[in-house]
């Protein structure tokens, strides 16, 4: 029993996905040459479910997301969100990227508040809103510090506040946690655990890390480089909420393993030994970029 | 640990002691080699000598100082508004830049104070043609300075107000113009003392007053001792400009960074 299938707190309304990719492909072209980042790529995601899209660097698995996000374009096929097409950046839509782009000249308090600074909107309703995020992250205290006083793992927690401000429908994330050393990073996973408890909303998140991939997902999708589209829809057997010992537990181990498998075949079936001598360092796939 | 801030009191001590002994020392020696060698004052006056001359003209000088210094003030001040127009401009189109990019890198390579007589010939030998002399040279360096932090931007700073559907107006101020401006102040201060140069060039060529006319008139007459104080005044000009300046950012390097 690799992958059990489980009803989840909102169960997937049928063929209408909260958000709908139907054969999306990008091609860039730069001077005569085109590079083609995603070919075919077709998926749903239900409203409330936290879908994890895992692959190696390169693999296109950034430019899926910024066109889930309205920040790319795709060069064909259809992205839908919430039954309308998208054509681009939606309010509804929060994004967290792999750098915490915070403001230097901001404090942590502005920082969260910035979306309601670019919409023109600073009545109490946000500030409060505001304030709840940053007791939320464990930052309570710190509103006023500047993020160059801050850790790794603490400008990640404010700009997941950002990220949340807007009460958006939909959180996108770009491998937000890459780029903190793997305790900073365990901690994030479990604060994000934690948020996903009182907060649940519909989750896209990139990775390069099976064991985050699993860990966070209610559904894991595997893309491969060559061609850059989805070669696996994994569904992943724990329910919520979740803590941090379902790592701890055989089946994931388990279903590491076979994630590993398919990631270095390339292919949606299962390696011919899962979990047999990995090439690749656990929970690790390929370099960071 | 206070054998750390003692070290560090003494390095701040030091830092400052050490370049007013070089200036004692270079005094010292400059006023022995022309005593002892007997150079003539004409050729080169002793500090005593022009320190006389300073404190004996010092309030003619400094209504000199002040026509000089309203005018490098106003000026710069141009260049500034230009400087950082023209770099909105060329960071906001693809097509301006490629229009005036290479102008610009041409611009930087021509000796422009051959063109000051042009601006007498254009503007008159009134003050206009002193500024907008002034501003012409210290333009160049808020331009490319200011256009190269706007380009420089972080990216994805960019991306998240486009996520937030922020307008381009918005990303502009709100990002671009913040993440530009140290850069946009190291400009700013190469520019301060190009203002200063500007004008005084200017005065040399067709002025009736105005430090640069001082020099040029004192010069004329051999007054060597009255020169180097007008030069006096002037280098504590430009220190001036520059030391605001420089205040400025370090007030905004402060807000920038808390």
């Amino acid at each position: 029993m690799d992958t059990i299938a489980m009803p989840l707190a909102e169960a997937p309304g049928g063929d209408g996905g909260f958000i709908r990719v139907r054969n999306a492909r990008k091609v860039y072209a730069t001077g005569d040459k085109s590079v083609e980042a995603l070919s075919d790529v077709s998926f749903d995601v239900a409203r409330g479910e936290f879908v994890a899209i895992l692959g190696p660097s390169g693999c296109g698995k950034s430019t899926l997301l910024m066109m889930c996000g309205g920040l790319e374009t795709s060069t064909g096929g259809a992205i839908e969100v919430a039954g309308s097409p998208m054509a681009g950046p939606r309010t509804s839509i929060g994004i967290m990227f792999q750098d915490p782009t915070l403001l230097p000249w901001k404090t942590v308090l502005q920082n969260v508040m910035f979306p309601a600074h670019i919409l023109r909107r600073r009545d109490v309703k946000y500030s409060d809103r505001a304030h709840r995020l940053i007791d939320m992250v464990g930052l309570h205290g710190f509103e006023n510090k500047r993020p160059h006083e801050l850790s790794g793992g603490m400008r990640q927690r404010v700009a997941i506040c950002r990220a949340l401000l807007n009460d958006p429908d939909i959180l996108l994330m770009d491998e937000p946690f890459s780029a903190l050393d793997a305790i900073t990073r365990d901690e994030m996973n479990e604060a994000l655990l934690d948020i996903w408890r009182s907060y649940a909303k519909t989750a896209l998140f990139v990775t390069h890390s099976i064991r985050e991939a699993v860990l966070l997902a209610d559904r894991v999708l595997v893309m491969t480089r060559r061609p850059a589209t989805v070669v696996a829809d994994i569904r992943v057997p724990f329910g919520r909420p979740r803590d941090m010992s379902v790592a701890e537990t055989p089946e994931f181990a388990k279903l590491c393993a076979q994630l590993r498998g398919m990631i270095e075949h390339g292919t949606g079936k299962p390696a011919r030994r899962p979990g047999d001598g990995p090439v690749l360092q656990p929970g690790r796939l390929g370099g960071e970029e | 640990m206070t054998g750390g801030r003692q070290t560090g009191r003494h390095e701040r001590l030091l830092a400052f002691a050490l370049p007013v002994a070089t200036a004692i020392v270079v005094a010292l020696v400059w006023q022995a080699t022309v005593t002892l060698a007997d150079i003539r004052e004409i050729l080169l006056p002793t500090p005593g000598a022009i320190a006389e001359n300073l404190a004996r003209t010092l309030p003619s000088l400094l209504n000199q100082a002040l026509v000089t210094g309203r005018e490098a003030l106003a000026g710069f001040a141009l260049a500034v508004v230009a400087g950082f127009i023209g770099a909105a401009a060329i960071s906001s189109s693809k097509l301006l830049r490629e229009i005036f990019y290479p102008a610009i890198v041409a611009m930087q390579l021509i000796p422009k104070v051959a063109l000051a007589p042009l601006f007498l010939v254009f503007l008159g030998i009134g003050a206009e043609a002193r500024i907008t002399f002034a501003a012409l040279l210290s333009f160049f360096p808020v331009l490319i300075s200011t256009a190269v932090g706007l380009h420089n931007t972080d990216l994805t700073a960019v991306r998240l107000c486009r996520s937030l559907g922020a307008s381009g107006w918005q990303i502009f101020w709100s990002v671009r113009v913040p993440f530009a401006l140290p850069a946009f102040f190291s400009g700013a201060r190469i520019s301060s003392t190009m203002a200063v140069t500007g004008v005084v060039i200017a005065e040399f060529i067709s002025s009736t007053d105005g430090l640069g006319f001082v020099i040029v008139d004192q010069g004329a007459h051999a007054r060597t001792a009255a020169v180097f104080a007008a030069i006096t005044v002037l280098c504590a000009l430009g220190l001036a400009l520059y030391g605001v300046v420089a205040g400025i950012e370090k007030l905004s390097v402060r807000w920038y960074r808390g």
